[in-house]
């Protein structure tokens, strides 16, 4: 088992190298031009000089500000509109198909609604992401609510228990894998959007610094590619915190417990998280 | 609102019985589209506001415009990239999912590292295609194909790897060759996952297509949004965010379409094994 592992990570490690060598030798070798795309080198290097001064790190932030605004807003509205909307069986018939439309619509739609009333700010930012977070989430807690397992539902009937109580004991339990789904979905979404709405309408952060540095030529290339790399990294960590603490969350839950159960086959785990990713 | 009253006066009973016969139904899931287009059409009917123009002259716009004037064109080229990026990133997705499917130990080495790529935000790299592809038909593409090709090809590898074992074991014993037995028993089994990837392509399609005409392009719906807006003619803006969203919409009512008929075999055994969504 263990050998098994350490040839996984080995060849891991041999296609990174690889990959990376790869690249170096394409640039030296003048296959790629380097004022089209940077040598690895001088992107590494680029990173690192980037990593040690502060403005990478403002550029974080700033992402991150945005991302975490608009996710806590968005959801907020979505936990709370998808109870209620979920609760009542004619309520949720209605709203469904406009929800399902307002959720076809693609982001990028609004976003110059948001640029004439904010301008490239941070309220911008979020506004843009809470109102794409809104929609699927909201959706995953209308389902959520109504997929109360009927025998549970029928006991807590005849228990004659309701109200607040029917809801944080019953109801929400039973909706919480739906909900998590969801979050990790929109952890993801709120990301890209954030981007989009520095890249395109110059919120500051990552994308705009991006599409600066882009802009100011090709000696500045290697710190596009750079900020191109952070923003891969931090879409790996976010997605990977949100999997982790639905773990722990719903520990309890039969999807996590089976997944445990298989623990010990990591394929099935690894393909089992990126179900839920995209599912 | 009235049939709300309605179907609370009737008491619970009759209400389920009612929403449960089909014109009943079709009305519950329109009546609010149709509150809402009025509320937007006599709220922004006498607006003065320059930001929300009133909704019978966006409508003008969009008639004048998009179905009978110069956007027709705009309208063609955005569709044009997104269907050759799409179809590209479908096959491709499909194809070496596949591939690494069949490829175990490429399959372990490589996995962190398309899982970076699928994780990784894909308009970040518009600014980088611009560089390499300069800003015309090329650069939609690729930068389509490749942001919506990660969603089909996990999907795809992920679904294959699914497979019951048992099936496989069964086609050997039957005598199927190792290449038919992808056509008529792992491709049959996983496509309810690629499906669900093919989905998620499409709208990171349809994203990239709009910000790449966004940042850098002579043409395409993006290239008319962000003119409007910069221009000062918030009408014409308006029109190419609701021809925006009838794209979105529309894609999906395709999707939707196309996958019904593709995989009704799959939803007829669920819903015989009574687990029908």
């Amino acid at each position: 088992m263990l050998g098994r592992y350490a040839l996984t990570y080995g060849l891991r490690l041999a296609v990174l190298a690889a990959a990376l060598g790869l690249w170096q030798g394409l640039s030296a070798a003048g296959v790629i031009r380097g004022d089209e795309f940077p040598s690895m080198s001088q992107t590494a290097t680029a990173l690192w000089d980037q990593a040690s001064g502060s403005s990478l790190w403002n550029a974080v932030g700033e992402t991150l500000e945005g991302w975490a605004l608009g996710l806590v807003i968005g959801v907020a509205a979505a936990l709370l509109l998808g109870t209620l909307i979920g609760m009542n069986g004619f309520a949720y018939r209605s709203v469904i198909g406009v929800i399902e439309f307002f959720k076809a619509i693609p982001v990028i739609a609004i976003l110059p609604i948001g640029l004439v009333l904010w301008g490239a700010t941070l309220t911008m930012k979020f506004a843009l992401v809470a109102f794409a977070v809104f929609w699927p989430l909201v959706i995953q807690v209308c389902y959520g609510v109504r997929s109360l397992d009927p025998v549970a539902r029928d006991t807590t009937t005849v228990l004659g228990v309701r109200g607040p109580r029917k809801f944080l004991t019953v109801t929400l339990p039973s909706a919480a894998p739906f909900i998590a789904t969801g979050l990790r979905v929109a952890a993801a979404v709120a990301l890209i959007v954030d981007i989009i709405a520095e890249l395109i309408g110059g919120g500051s952060g990552l994308g705009e610094r991006i599409l600066v540095a882009e802009n100011a030529g090709p000696s500045v290339y290697p710190i596009m590619y750079a900020y191109i790399v952070v923003a891969g990294i931090l879409g790996v960590l976010l997605a990977g915190a949100f999997s982790v603490a639905e773990r722990y969350v719903l520990h309890w839950h039969e999807s996590q417990r089976s997944a445990k159960a298989q623990g010990q086959d990591r394929g099935y785990s690894e393909r089992k998280g990126l179900t839920l990713v995209v599912s | 609102m009235s049939s709300h009253d309605l179907s609370n006066a009737a008491g619970p009973g009759l209400a389920a019985r009612a929403a449960n016969s089909a014109p009943a139904r079709a009305l519950t899931r329109v009546w609010l589209f149709v509150v809402l287009f009025v509320v937007w059409w006599f709220w922004s009917a006498g607006s003065k506001s320059l930001y929300f123009p009133p909704l019978s002259s966006i409508l003008k716009a969009l008639w004048n415009q998009w179905v009978t004037g110069p956007a027709r064109a705009e309208l063609a080229s955005s569709l044009e990239h997104l269907l050759v990026g799409y179809v590209i990133a479908g096959l491709v997705g499909i194809g070496i999912g596949a591939l690494l499917w069949s490829l175990r130990y490429l399959r372990d080495a490589t996995s962190p590292y398309l899982y970076f790529l699928y994780v990784l935000p894909a308009p970040v790299l518009v600014p980088a295609a611009m560089t390499l592809f300069g800003i015309g038909f090329t650069m939609k593409v690729v930068l389509i194909a490749f942001a919506a090709v990660w969603p089909t090809l996990l999907n795809t590898l992920d679904g294959m790897r699914g497979v019951d074992q048992v099936k496989l074991d069964t086609s050997q014993v039957l005598g199927m060759s190792p290449l038919g037995s992808v056509f008529r028993v792992v491709l049959p089994a996983a496509a309810p996952q690629i499906v669900a990837g093919l989905r998620n392509s499409l709208q990171v399609a349809i994203i990239l297509m709009v910000v790449s005409e966004w940042v850098a392009s002579t043409d395409g719906i993006g290239y008319y949004i962000v003119t409007a807006q910069q221009g000062f003619d918030y009408v014409g803006m308006w029109s190419g965010i609701i021809v925006l969203a009838i794209i979105g919409t529309v894609a999906n009512l395709l999707f939707v379409l196309a996958e019904n008929r593709a995989l009704h075999w799959h939803y007829g055994a669920r819903a015989v094994e009574g687990t029908r969504p």
